[in-house]
């Protein structure tokens, strides 16, 4: 009989573990190797934490976060929730976009710039939501109803969403949770790393400076872009192609 | 281990000079090892996954600290390691890792040491079983110094004691195997 040890070394092919997940890790670039800036280091320091946090509201996960930079944790699962029919409400209600208002009065009660993307004009209509129900430094929504080239979504009912959230480097932290069908590309919008996020619908929620989750419990999200533009964090929503959503970005 | 590709090194120099694909290669290659290891600890799946990721980021974000010329494997294990004690001491769980043989396992199903052929179907199992009848601390040390396969200073990281402990206790450990083994010989 072969030794103890033989034994062990020969049993190592035979032992079940579970299958080994893929984890894809892009991560900010680094400053050319000098380490990490102070606010850099805090904000680090907070997305470890605020990972946690998410954790514990993502009962449904069954593979941790895919990409993970200062702003965005995405979450890969098995099955994200069916679309529910959307009713007949009026959007705003239906999408969970708050209040309707207009650019000039949602920017009178905003602290930040509300970016506009020339690319698409004017918007057909913009929401507005402010806590209780939004993040701390408020939300809003600037719908395109439709536009050329760029169908209607089956999921919004409209050509594109654009939703805009203000929050210092530590105090709004957005998670995306996506599908195994659905693929995340780190791109770059003016310099800043970006991420595309096509093919399958997917769930979105963030977490405000109190710590409290938000998520859009309404709908499912379709392709979105999702960048920092000056501190606020941007997306970009609709059935269009990553580079349509590349050139709105950046006509911002 | 041996075996390991010689370019480690220079996938870590680019990655500290900001190469973020460098950095993902290294995740690629290391990622099956992480998780194996985290799960010995923690004993499950979904907590081995998020203490892998959780410690691959970690791991990213110390790069500065990594010596040049290092191993770069028992540093990550340590950090992969610590997240996955972390992550089973504040789930309050108290697991206990279950060692499980390949359901239909042939010894020509993956490449193996002739050893291999020597165990039967049925010896197997009953080393198994005596394996998971042994305490947490005798079963962790045997797991990943034989089937994990790591090295005594990555065992010693894995484990968070020193590699001169993982020496002591996986000899006293494989000591009570093997008497187990002897009082109820294997066929």
């Amino acid at each position: 009989m072969p030794d103890l040890e033989d034994q062990l070394t020969a049993l190592a092919g035979a032992i079940e573990w579970p299958t080994t997940p893929r984890l894809r890790v892009s991560l900010p670039a680094r400053r050319g190797g000098l380490g990490w800036g102070r606010p850099l280091a805090y904000a680090a320091a907070a997305v470890v934490l605020i990972v946690a946090v998410l954790l514990a509201y993502t009962p449904t996960r069954d593979a941790i976060a895919a990409w993970v930079n200062l702003h965005v944790t995405i979450n890969r699962v098995q099955q994200v929730p069916t679309p529910s029919p959307r009713p007949s409400a009026a959007l705003g209600e239906r999408l969970g976009l708050g209040t309707p208002t207009t650019l000039n009065q949602a920017q009178a009660r905003l602290a930040w710039q509300v970016g506009v993307p020339s690319m698409l004009g004017g918007p057909d209509e913009v929401y507005l939501q402010q806590p209780p129900t939004g993040p701390s430094g408020g939300e809003v929504t600037l719908v395109y109803a439709q536009r050329t080239d760029i169908p209607v979504s089956g999921l919004t009912g409209v050509s594109v969403l654009v939703t805009e959230a203000r929050g210092r480097v530590d105090e709004i932290f957005f998670q995306k949770t996506v599908g195994s069908e659905a693929t995340v590309e780190q791109v770059t919008v003016g310099g800043h790393p970006a991420y595309w996020i096509s093919g399958h619908p997917h769930d979105f929620a963030f977490v405000d400076a109190n710590g409290n989750v938000h998520g859009e419990s309404l709908r499912l999200a379709t392709n979105t872009l999702i960048f920092d533009h000056n501190g606020t964090i941007v997306r970009i929503e609709g059935d269009m192609t990553r580079a349509q959503a590349l050139q709105i970005a950046n006509s911002i | 281990m041996e075996g390991r590709p010689a370019d480690d090194s220079d996938l870590i120099s680019r990655a500290q000079r900001g190469e973020t694909a460098a950095y993902e290669e290294i995740v690629q290659r290391y990622q099956q090892v992480a998780f194996r290891t985290a799960y010995v600890i923690t004993g499950t799946a979904a907590d081995a996954e998020d203490a892998a990721q959780e410690g691959f980021v970690k791991a990213y974000r110390a790069l500065d600290r990594f010596r040049p010329g290092a191993e770069w494997r028992p540093w990550l294990l340590r950090i992969v390691a610590n997240e996955a004690r972390n992550r089973a001491r504040s789930s309050g769980r108290r697991h206990h890792l279950e060692l499980r043989l390949i359901e239909g396992f042939r010894p020509g199903d993956a490449a193996q040491s002739p050893e291999a052929v020597a165990i039967a179907s049925d010896e197997r199992r009953r080393l198994i079983a005596l394996l998971n009848a042994m305490v947490d601390e005798d079963r962790l040390v045997i797991a990943s110094r034989y089937f994990l396969e790591l090295s005594g200073e990555e065992t010693a990281a894995a484990l968070g004691i020193p590699e001169g402990t993982v020496k002591s206790r996986l000899s006293r450990a494989l000591a009570r195997l093997r008497a187990q083994v002897e009082e109820a010989p294997l066929a």
